[in-house]
């Protein structure tokens, strides 16, 4: 009897503990926002919490969302599904919280997507990139980047217009997002007429590269396309580097090449390396500048496109709740639907094309490592420097 | 009394969801409850093994993710529900886990151990390559069937229930005494004419089909599935050796207690306020206390904290 009283009263104590935990406040607005705060994915988890707390102090600053203060309680997801999924349900069924935004990789994203579709929540994703979220023709998933297949898009073009190349290799690291961002490339270069000799997938993590370099050497592309994380961005060129692999081109596709850190890892064997991405502080979108300014006073750090996304996300959801008609979440979902709104990432309108719903569609840029920082190059109306093309062989650098 | 303890403790989870009709339990906390049944039938199937038998799987991540694959599969190139990947996976899993046993059971101790994490990671890099099959890295996504987690519930439920009576039964049998009579001293038992091999191969078998049925039941209940998230060592390896070792290795409750903590308090820890920023932390110095202070896990060191809390009297 004693055994069964201790498992009950531990049970009972653990219910309470769930329950009695949130008591809500009248005159504060409070959002949770699940993010990978520990773990390997930690990093962009952090980026996007300052973010966030910046677009937060700026609104409170300014009279808050509906005259209610923000609070934004961030909710450690660990990269974990299941952990992502608890915490959109507790969202949902605890906290009663009309419209869910946050969590960082696809995994996580698509397990908010899934439950925030079926309990008739809207859900913004911030970051999660492969393509399949907004292919379900999930009503209420929203998504502000745009997807893996629309990554290359720039690149593909400054690609065709100043490099010319006629063969591409393409290296890899073995995530979703490595995976669908090699994809999509494969099938662009393939349409404009580059032949893709090579297209490697290589272990998260790895350190040595030089088994698939010495490879890709042999075959000699005029471009070395890579999809990496940071550490692997960064061995990778000072691999490259040390094996003297001359290509025409070096290009990231997006996360680590251009990433600060990138720079600071791989010195001077970054410099002239292009990388497409979503944004960068030289765009001149309204608010981009400012943000970017705030963030490296803070935190003295380069903003990211991390960052935008995740800054501009919280006045996509206060735009949104001001616009609905009430707090009810098919209102909120409604009121999503009609965004058109200037963010610092860029223009903001969710569409219904091309097999995505509810997606938003913009123009990706192109960085180079020029000097050791990352200037913007490509689209040509966005460029904060000239390019510089053709690159100096490794022999001809100091 | 004890006696009745699992019966009662049944029939109040069976029925615990007619109290979320009264609005109780929420679908948030019902979620953390499936989490924590689907994590006790892992704990069970590597209690089995290591526990039971002695043979020590760091690799159990192998047997759970072919389990999820198996139901996914069967949606993805079949087009069948995958409901049907639960009595599929009892097959394939246990067929999988037979041709590894004929590898891995060669080896003794911790020869056996580093053998299973590697087949863990082996197979975690061959799904993710064998795109045709598995779709790699873009893993599989499927539509759930309900909305409303009270089937899942009862789904795992009754899993767990299966998997309990299948230990039980086991462990009362003739062939429970050859386990233990493995895991106390390997020679000795085989000198005493047991076959060592095939009762290892038969704990390993088993021990994989129920981890196997957990897998499929997770690909059903989380509709996406993809190699880091199933194969995943530190998190479906490790926290089914951390399940047991909480809970108490070798006993029958251990893996259930193990969950509880290892789901629950974590995911409670986690949602404190300010607080919650430190929980690995947290959770870092509890594991370290149990493992010193209960080296035999909560169930098996119950006289133990007994005594500790002074309640140690009453008892026995």
């Amino acid at each position: 009897m004693k055994r069964l009283g201790v498992l009950l009263f531990i049970m009972s104590s653990f219910v309470c503990g769930i329950v009695c935990a949130d008591l809500a406040r009248a005159e504060t607005l409070e959002l949770g926002v699940p993010l990978p705060l520990t773990g390997t994915q930690a990093k962009f988890g952090e980026m996007e919490k300052r973010a966030y707390e910046i677009a937060m102090e700026e609104m409170n600053a300014k009279g808050g969302i509906k005259g209610k203060t923000v609070v934004l309680n961030f909710e450690d997801s660990q990269g974990k599904p299941e952990i992502s999924r608890a915490i959109a349900e507790k969202l949902i069924d605890v906290k009663k919280q009309p419209v869910i935004f946050g969590d960082y990789s696809s995994a996580c994203s698509k397990a908010i997507a899934a439950v925030a579709n079926e309990r008739k929540v809207p859900y913004l994703v911030v970051t999660g990139a492969d393509d399949s979220i907004t292919q379900q023709g999930w009503d209420y998933v929203f998504r502000l980047n745009p997807t893996n297949a629309y990554y290359p898009t720039g690149m593909i073009s400054f690609l065709n217009q100043v490099v010319k190349p006629t063969s591409i290799a393409i290296l890899h690291e073995s995530s979703d997002f490595g995976t669908s961002g090699a994809d999509a490339m494969e099938k662009a270069a393939g349409k404009n007429g580059m032949q893709v000799l090579l297209k490697e997938k290589y272990e998260k993590g790895a350190v040595d590269f030089k088994p698939i370099l010495t490879k890709v050497k042999a075959l000699k592309p005029d471009v070395i396309y890579m999809v990496s994380y940071v550490m692997d961005a960064a061995l990778l060129m000072n691999q490259i580097k040390e094996l003297r692999i001359d290509a025409k081109l070096f290009a990231g596709g997006g996360a680590g090449h251009a990433l600060p850190e990138f720079i600071h890892t791989a010195k001077d064997a970054a410099e002239y390396v292009v990388v497409a991405t979503l944004w960068s502080p030289q765009v001149k979108y309204t608010g981009a500048k400012e943000l970017a300014e705030k963030y490296k006073a803070q935190f003295s750090e380069e903003a990211g496109y991390h960052a935008a996304e995740a800054y501009s996300a919280l006045y996509i959801v206060k735009d949104a709740i001001e616009r609905a008609k009430s707090m009810e979440p098919a209102d909120i979902q409604v009121a999503m639907k009609a965004t058109k709104l200037m963010t610092a990432f860029g223009p903001i309108h969710f569409e219904d094309k091309d097999g995505y719903k509810n997606q938003n569609f913009m123009e990706t840029l192109v960085l180079q490592v020029l000097n050791g920082k990352h200037e913007t190059i490509w689209p040509q109306n966005e460029a904060s420097a000239k390019y510089v093309f053709p690159i100096p062989k490794w022999r001809d650098r100091k | 009394m004890k006696k009745y303890l699992p019966l009662i403790v049944l029939i109040l989870l069976a029925v615990m969801p007619l109290a979320g009709l009264a609005g109780l339990l929420s679908s948030y906390i019902l979620h953390m409850i499936i989490l924590v049944i689907m994590w006790s039938v892992v704990g069970m199937a590597w209690n089995l093994l290591a526990g039971y038998c002695g043979q020590v799987s760091f690799g159990h991540a192998a047997f759970f993710g072919v389990g999820a694959y198996t139901a996914g599969i069967l949606h993805s190139h079949l087009n069948l529900s995958p409901w049907w990947g639960i009595p599929a996976s009892i097959v394939v899993v246990g067929l999988f886990s037979l041709l590894l046993g004929l590898i891995v059971l060669r080896l003794r101790g911790p020869f056996f151990a580093l053998a299973t994490l590697a087949m863990g990671e082996v197979m975690r890099i061959s799904s993710e390559n064998l795109d045709w099959l598995t779709g790699g890295n873009l893993g599989i996504t499927l539509q759930r069937t309900w909305v409303d987690k009270t089937n899942y519930y009862y789904i795992i439920l009754a899993i767990a229930v299966a998997a309990f009576l299948v230990v039980k039964y086991l462990m009362r049998s003739k062939i429970g005494y050859y386990f233990v009579a493995i895991r106390e001293d390997q020679d000795a038992a085989e000198s005493l004419g047991i076959n060592t091999t095939l009762y290892k191969t038969i704990a390993l078998c088993i021990s994989g089909a129920l981890t196997g049925v957990a897998g499929a039941f997770y690909t059903n209940y989380m509709g996406y599935i993809e190699p880091s998230v199933v194969f995943a060592l530190h998190d479906i390896s490790i926290v089914a050796i951390m399940t047991v070792m909480v809970g108490g290795v070798a006993t029958f409750f251990g893996p259930f207690v193990g969950a509880i903590i290892m789901v629950l308090l974590a995911e409670v820890v986690r949602s404190i306020p300010y607080l919650g920023a430190a929980h690995l932390t947290f959770f870092g110095i509890l594991l370290i206390l149990i493992i010193i202070f209960l080296p035999n896990g909560i169930v098996g060191d119950f006289q133990k904290i007994k005594r500790i809390f002074g309640a140690g009297g009453a008892g026995k």
